[in-house]
């Protein structure tokens, strides 16, 4: 390249970033949650919005790592996995804020290309340019990061990019699980984890899924209720029913904590003090647990 | 020109090795060389005593070398054009060992034909031993393919700084998965000794060893072109030297046709431009008869009748001793299992999830070679049926997903005294989680909620000894017991019949995109959505 071309693309770049239309989006930061019905696309878009728009999080230029759960080759409608066209919207809405490049990454449990082929969320972002779907089963793409306040967990290797200043959004999906009662937001970060296993045999899980919290921190975390998988989680088949919820917001624990209420799980209800990783990333300091102290914005899509 | 056609078929032979894999379009044959090899065909209608369709193939073959004489060898054979490829890199400039173009050596790959003939008559499968497309797929599978990966993830990963800093996401996450086997170095050593033999004569293997090309040397004369030399020759034995399978006599104007493959170097050497292949349809005399005595014939029956005797009567077979090994889900009943498989490891090549791999002396020599899922280094992913698809002989049937999925392999069963919740009372629910079948509930016990397996939901997939996470074995195993292997008919009905129940992934209903992109629509139709049925007990609470 030479410079004339280089300073004529940069100018064009910059002319291009100053017509480019600028966000009026409301700005509710006020409120803890976003809790929008309706269709997964419509409400997640909505949803959006309703936290205070994108920007409030990716700026022009910056990289963003989703983190939707696709961690099981299931096809979405046993809601085992995020819904594609959620993961698709946000991915779309990033790239429209001007994301240089989204990635949408898991460590997949059942062989990478088959979760990314049965969850749908590859073919769903397929047209989208600039956003790669990617299943990572290397541990060459992990890096190892200290847990300085962490109680049982000491050190861990996650995904590189989240250490590397990627904006991190998860994006899981409501289901039940069999050994920590629900998974939403909290415990799918353990899908960035490189040693997952050590989680349930070295560790307590619940403790440990707190202390990852401390360490991996999501911008913004969209749990995907449009279905919620309320037996035989994680990985059904189960019982699934449709909430047709969207829930965005900052507090990762609030979200969560807001999901466990919305359905009966197992037949009965919870509150999210009752779900023991929940509460001890909220004694930990991650977030709040009690519902009833969150603003939360309500909305049909 | 047949160097070209040689090196196409080596290549087409890849091609289809390399596509034999998930996702194999069900039009495509993968396994056709295997196919049309008849060596091998023979060998599993003759053990299993019945036609396999899928060994008819070898028919065009056959009909072939009749019409045109033992071309397969020059041309098509992927085995001879390996032996020639690695010949000219290692041995062209070397001065041979040599041996004598009349040796006797050459009755050795008839008298090896015979004794596969009678183990396969017999019962026992043994012609995978030598036959060339065995020999060679097998030592695709187990040494060229994970080479393949291992020396394509080093360059990826060697690169992967410069992949960065391009900012080419996709590559510089690409990562292969890379199948081990078990057994590569015994099938390297074997493919290194045949082509080291080489060092004596060009092509030892073909000309002394090979079954396949001593099958097809006995009907190879019948084919219509013939070597003709005519009366410029001046004896200088220019083509009797290069002949790579020695099949021209002392006599340069005489061929051993039965040895002659049609590769014509005698032709293109020939100073005189005397050699041509024409026309012909007389027999040729005493060099058209087979090189073979009948002590040898004698000595070899009883070759074969003694290995079949001593294969198949041993009490280390699977069908006599302790079971413990679990076959690919649609492997037909043990017997005629053993005698059907023709070890040519495509199905542990296909392999998805690398959990098939060859068994050494497990189940005794009869069981040599064959395929067995080894769960702790892998399950069998549901989705994925293409072993059955890849089987030349239908050892492992192919079936639809459907009846795969009830093609039940074992039963996985649980130690207790080893299991973290059992034992140890730990919160570890790793089988329940991955269990794709839903086989593992919890029950409340001594105030813990511990695992269980349903032996009915179970089809022995291996998920779960897989993933627990103990070091070195696993607390849960898939054991053979409760496996259904059936020869003919419909699994689904077998499994309904023993009150089996499986409910997987309803996989093939795949979510239709529209063109704009990001838009999804569900298939309608059939819901797919489970019915959830009452349980022994339902989990109490969270803990």
């Amino acid at each position: 390249m030479t410079r004339r071309k280089f300073l004529k693309t940069a100018a064009a770049g910059v002319a291009l970033g100053l017509v480019g239309r600028p966000s009026f989006s409301f700005v509710k930061e006020e409120y803890d949650l976003a809790v929008i019905s309706g269709e997964p696309a419509a409400a997640t878009r909505k949803a959006l919005e309703a936290i205070g728009g994108i920007s409030r999080f990716v700026k022009k230029g910056q990289r963003v790592v989703l983190k939707p759960n696709m961690s099981f080759a299931r096809t979405p409608d046993l809601s085992a996995t995020t819904h594609p066209l959620v993961v698709a919207t946000v991915a779309q809405v990033c790239m429209e804020a001007g994301a240089q490049q989204v990635l949408v990454l898991d460590h997949t449990l059942h062989r990478a290309e088959i979760c990314l082929e049965r969850t749908g969320i590859r073919d769903a972002c397929k047209s989208i340019s600039g956003v790669h779907v990617l299943a990572l089963q290397e541990r060459t793409f992990f890096r190892e990061v200290k847990v300085p306040k962490g109680k049982d967990l000491e050190s861990v290797e996650v995904v590189k990019e989240i250490l590397d200043g990627y904006i991190l959004i998860n994006i899981p999906v409501a289901k039940s699980h069999s050994a920590t009662g629900v998974s939403l937001g909290m415990k799918g970060l353990m899908g960035l984890v490189w040693d997952r296993e050590s989680f349930h045999s070295r560790f307590n899980i619940n403790q440990a899924i707190a202390d990852l919290g401390t360490v991996i921190k999501p911008q913004l975390t969209i749990l995907d209720a449009t279905r919620a998988l309320v037996s035989g989680g994680p990985g059904g088949p189960g019982e699934v029913k449709k909430p047709n919820l969207i829930i965005a917001g900052t507090d990762p624990v609030a979200v969560d904590s807001y999901g466990v209420s919305i359905v009966p799980w197992y037949g009965q209800n919870f509150k999210g003090r009752q779900v023991e990783h929940l509460l001890a990333a909220y004694q930990k300091g991650l977030g709040k647990i009690d519902i009833d102290q969150l603003k939360v914005f309500r909305e049909k899509a | 020109m047949r160097k070209i056609i040689q090196g196409l078929s080596l290549l087409l032979f890849s091609a289809f090795f390399v596509l034999a894999t998930y996702k194999l379009p069900n039009w495509l044959p993968a396994d056709i060389y295997l196919r049309l090899d008849p060596l091998l065909g023979m060998n599993a209608v003759f053990a299993a005593r019945e036609i396999i369709g899928r060994a008819l193939w070898s028919l065009v073959t056959l009909g072939a070398t009749l019409t045109i004489g033992r071309f397969f060898c020059a041309y098509v054979c992927p085995m001879g054009a390996s032996i020639d490829f690695l010949d000219f890199l290692f041995f062209r400039k070397k001065k041979r060992w040599g041996l004598k173009t009349g040796t006797s050596l050459r009755r050795l790959k008839y008298f090896l034909l015979v004794i596969f003939i009678v183990a396969a008559l017999t019962g026992l499968s043994l012609a995978f031993l030598m036959d060339p497309m065995s020999l060679l797929t097998r030592f695709y599978t187990f040494f060229i393919y994970p080479l393949a990966l291992t020396l394509i993830n080093l360059l990826l990963d060697l690169l992967r700084p410069l992949f960065e800093a391009l900012g080419w996401v996709a590559v510089s996450h690409q990562h292969y998965f890379q199948s081990v086997y078990y057994m590569t170095a015994i099938t390297l050593l074997i493919f290194g000794g045949i082509i080291f033999l080489n060092r004596l004569v060009p092509r030892f293997w073909c000309r002394y060893l090979c079954p396949l090309g001593a099958l097809l040397s006995l009907i190879s004369p019948l084919g219509v072109f013939k070597r003709r030399v005519n009366e410029d020759c001046n004896e200088c034995l220019k083509c009797q030297k290069t002949c790579p399978m020695g099949a021209i006599s002392e006599d340069p104007r005489k061929t051993r046709l039965s040895e002659c493959i049609q590769c014509r170097t005698c032709a293109h050497v020939c100073p005189q431009n005397a050699v041509t292949f024409p026309v012909s349809f007389s027999l040729g005399g005493e060099y058209s008869k087979v090189d073979f005595s009948r002590r040898g014939f004698m000595y070899s029956l009883a070759g074969g009748l003694t290995v079949g005797f001593l294969a198949t009567q041993s009490p280390f077979s699977l069908l006599r001793s302790k079971h413990q090994i679990i076959r690919p889900p649609g492997a037909i009943p043990e017997t005629e299992f053993l005698r059907t498989c023709i070890r040519c490891g495509e199905c542990m090549k296909s392999c998805l999830t690398n959990t098939l791999q060859p068994l050494l002396w497990e189940s005794g020599f009869s069981g040599l070679w064959t395929p067995k899922m080894e769960p702790r280094l892998a399950p069998c992913e549901q989705n994925c049926y293409v072993c059955g698809k890849v089987c030349p002989t239908q050892a492992i049937r192919s079936l639809s997903l459907e009846e795969k999925t009830h093609a039940k392999v074992g039963t996985a069963i649980l130690r207790k005294e080893m299991c973290l919740v059992w034992a140890q009372n730990k919160i570890c629910l790793i089988c329940a989680e991955i269990c794709p079948y839903h086989a593992i509930v919890f029950r409340p016990v001594e105030g813990y909620r511990r695992p269980v397996v349903i032996a009915s939901k179970c089809n022995g997939c291996g998920y779960c000894e897989h993933r627990c996470p103990l070091n070195g074995e696993s607390a849960i195993v898939v054991v053979p017991n409760g496996e259904i292997r059936l020869k003919e008919g419909s699994y689904i009905k077998e499994a309904k019949k023993l009150e089996l129940e499986f409910r997987p992934d309803p996989g093939d209903d795949k979510f239709i995109l529209e063109e704009s992109g990001s838009k999804v629509e569900e298939k309608k139709g059939k819901s797919t959505l489970p019915t959830e049925k009452p349980q022994p007990k339902k989990p109490k609470g969270f803990l």
